[in-house]
């Protein structure tokens, strides 16, 4: 069992960060928020919608962004955010600017008539974004999205999520990188194993973690069970 | 060149190239051992050598006279028929990975010299097809001994071993400039180099299906053998020109062409070398297919029940299938078909469809490729979404929006080759209208029956792994989905055979039958395939 016992809310125009070591279920409680895993007991509420009930409404809402996400390498970036606008069912209009827009804002203007298999890993994660934004969702749900990405789009990213947050959009935010989420969430939930170790605000983190002073990382270390790095690293180096 | 570093990458290489293709895990863990692999032909050559000999020299005379004389030509074209073989099958080994893997050759960023790379690829395309060069000596073995040719046998083993290197060698060569030249090519030529590349994928796969026709074989063969004592200046033949000058005595034209074999070899190694260290790693090149500026385009058909999402899908899937160079397959069925009936007609001659019976023999030649085809594209419909599946999982669509994209996929293929075949068949078998309008019909039925029958063994049992020569459905779907496909055909068709067979007539009760049939099998396995995409959908499997 990849996730069990995981229960939180997120509020509306809240981020949640999920911080866990690999493998701990982050992606995989992700992908059941989305309504593309089921999950063998427990439910999920998305504005209200049981997730397991009405899949179809809740992916409506959803902006999703997998890790490392997989595009039709045969489809160039115009055409495939053609298509996923078409699935989402936008007006011609519609998506004409919004696609415009994004393309615009994230440096890829230019090179959306070719094939996406000539994409970088970082072009491949931008257009995944602008999939997972192009139809104004009421709730984000971002599984490492700023990996790869060049500094600039990163930034453009980070903010865009501000500015969704501002308008009231709730986002779950998976990342490895402590200080991103120190920097851009609300709320922290810790997963280790599948299950919530600890959640709430950094502060509150820091404090439950019994270290002030002490920095995120340091907390996660020693709540994930993985803070003796040092006999580690030397035995690397040996 | 590090010859332990030459022997580890090929297994490597050889394991990569099998575990790859291979399916079955007991037998990709047997033949991802070379030493495995040399044991099964050895297994392979002896066997089949012993079973040889002991049926010419205890079975009854007739078998002996039927292949007198014909011992050394046959001998003589085995090195010639290897290197062929062995650079046809790698091309199309290369035409088969899908796009991703190209570029993510790990090989590429370790510690390997292009000399030892190539050295190793070489070594591991021949035990690959090291199979081929056991079964075609095994089978000769026996008539060698028994006519008293073994010296002749040997020195075919000799240059047919010398000509898998030969063709491994050229595929290494094609492998690196292909690498090259396309790169360049689909840079400038965008569009028009994707069309150009699917055209010749569909003529190439075309080319070996006609090469494996027994008329084409037997022709071939004889082509051979008169090229072979010609064409002494056309290097792939010289081990065969070697051969036959063993089985003719002369013993210096052996040394001779034996010598040049092997000095060609080592040219093709050394330029394979060469090739290597200038295209070393594959880049995924940016191909632009237009340069126009974005205007959303407004592409809903108006069909009822296909909205906007259906059409998006359908697109996609038409894009895929016409981008895609593993795809080019499905395209080549077709023609694959066409090739396969014309032949089965020629022995017709040109017979006029114009009585009943004659319709008799029509209907199963008729609706078998429309069954097959439509079968295979609406069963790989769902698995050829590969990894990037996720997409539509996480898109609102529900079950019935994709079965209806996926099956108008099937469908408006089937369509045009059903209509296409049948114009072919018209012009050449002059059917009266009546049989014209019923067999069109009949094809038409088939082709709806077969899209849902295909799509409800496709989601049972798909297959998203993006590997080298990908089925996109599990075997076992696959063997099933098509028995289904081709007995329901062949039932929608009874009641009219009945009718040919009973009245020698078409009967309008019967073949409305028919027509109920078809329906009754279509609106069923809709709905399997509808409840099957809706189980698909729950969770995700890649």
């Amino acid at each position: 069992m990849a996730v069990k016992g995981v229960s939180f809310n997120v509020d509306s125009g809240q981020v949640l960060g999920l911080l866990g070591p690999n493998g701990s279920g982050k992606s995989t409680l992700m992908k059941i928020i989305v309504g593309i895993l089921r999950p063998d007991a427990g439910s999920i509420l998305v504005q209200g919608v049981n997730v397991a009930e009405d899949p179809i409404t809740v992916k409506r809402m959803v902006g999703f962004v997998p890790e490392s996400p997989r595009l039709y390498e045969f489809l160039t970036g115009i055409e495939y955010l053609d298509f996923v606008a078409d699935v989402h069912g936008l007006e011609a209009s519609v998506k004409q600017e919004r696609i415009t827009e994004f393309l615009r804002a994230l440096d890829l203007e230019g090179r959306e008539n070719e094939l996406i298999h000539g994409y970088s890993q970082g072009m491949k994660q931008k257009l995944a974004i602008i999939a997972g934004l192009l139809h104004r969702p009421q709730i984000l749900v971002l599984d490492e999205p700023l990996n790869a990405l060049d500094p600039r789009s990163a930034r453009i990213v980070k903010d865009l999520i501000h500015k969704l947050r501002d308008d009231g959009v709730p986002t779950i935010f998976s990342t490895h990188v402590l200080e991103i989420a120190d920097a851009i969430c609300d709320r922290i939930v810790i997963m280790y194993d599948g299950k919530v170790l600890e959640e709430g605000t950094s502060e509150e983190l820091r404090a439950k973690g019994g270290t002030s002073g002490s920095t995120l990382e340091e907390v996660f270390l020693k709540l994930t069970g993985t803070s003796d790095t040092r006999e580690i690293v030397e035995a690397l180096t040996r | 060149m590090r010859i332990k570093t030459v022997y580890k990458l090929a297994v490597v290489l050889t394991r990569s190239q099998i575990r790859g293709t291979q399916r079955s895990k007991t037998l990709a863990r047997i033949f991802g051992e070379p030493r495995f692999i040399i044991a099964v032909d050895l297994a392979l050559l002896i066997g089949l050598g012993f079973s040889g000999y002991l049926l010419l020299s205890k079975g009854p005379p007739f078998l002996r006279e039927a292949i007198v004389g014909m011992e050394a030509s046959a001998l003589a074209g085995v090195p010639v028929a290897i290197a062929s073989a062995v650079i046809l099958f790698g091309v199309l080994y290369e035409i088969s990975q899908p796009i991703q893997s190209l570029s993510t050759d790990i090989v590429n960023w370790l510690p390997i010299s292009p000399t030892e790379y190539v050295a190793g690829s070489t070594l591991s395309e021949s035990y690959i097809y090291s199979f081929m060069l056991s079964l075609l000596l095994g089978v000769l073995l026996g008539p060698a001994l028994i006519f008293g040719m073994g010296q002749v046998w040997l020195a075919a083993a000799l240059m047919a071993t010398i000509a898998l290197a030969i063709g491994s060698c050229v595929v290494e060569v094609l492998d690196a400039i292909t690498n090259r030249i396309s790169s360049s090519f689909y840079k400038k030529s965008g569009r028009s180099g994707m069309f150009f590349r699917l055209a010749l994928t569909i003529v190439m796969l075309v080319f070996v299906q006609l090469l494996f026709s027994g008329q084409i074989i037997g022709y071939l063969l004889q082509s051979v053998i008169q090229t072979v004592e010609i064409a002494w200046f056309i290097p792939v033949v010289w081990p065969s020109v070697a051969v036959l000058g063993v089985s003719h005595g002369n013993i210096l034209t052996f040394l001779e062409f034996a010598l040049l074999s092997a000095l060609f070899t080592l040219v093709l190694f050394e330029v394979a070398a060469n090739f290597r260290a200038r295209f070393w790693v594959p880049v995924p090149v940016a191909i632009r297919l237009s340069t126009q500026t974005y205007h959303a385009p407004r592409l809903r058909l108006h069909v009822p029940w296909i909205g906007i999402g259906e059409s998006a899908i359908l697109r996609k899937d038409m894009r895929s299938l016409t981008r895609r160079r593993e795809m080019a397959r499905f395209l080549a069925i077709p023609f694959v078909l066409a090739v396969s009936l014309g032949l089965s007609f020629f022995p017709l001659g040109g017979e006029s469809m114009s009585d009943a019976p004659g319709l008799l023999a029509i209907i199963p030649l008729y609706l078998l490729p429309i069954a097959i085809f439509v079968g295979l594209l609406s069963m790989t419909s769902i698995g050829q979404e590969g990894y990037a599946v996720w997409n539509l999982y996480a898109a609102p669509i529900n079950p019935s929006k994709l079965l209806r994209a996926k099956m108008l996929f099937a469908i408006i293929l089937g369509l045009l080759f059903g209509v296409g075949m049948l114009a072919v068949f018209s012009f050449l078998l002059r059917p009266l209208a009546t049989y014209f309008w019923v067999i069109l019909a009949l094809g038409l039925a088939v082709v709806f029956e077969e899209s849902a029958i295909g799509i409800c063994f496709g989601a049972r049992f798909p297959d998203f792994r993006e590997i080298v020569r990908s089925r996109y459905v599990g075997v076992w779907g696959s063997l099933l989905g098509m028995s289904v496909g081709i007995i329901s055909a062949m039932l929608t068709a009874f009641p009219i055979i009945i009718s040919v067979i009973r009245y020698h007539s078409i009967i309008p009760q019967l073949v409305s039958l028919s027509f109920i049939f078809a329906f009754a099998v279509f609106v069923v396995a809709s709905k399997l395939a509808n409840s099957q995409i809706k189980v698909l959908l729950q969770n995700i499997r890649t």
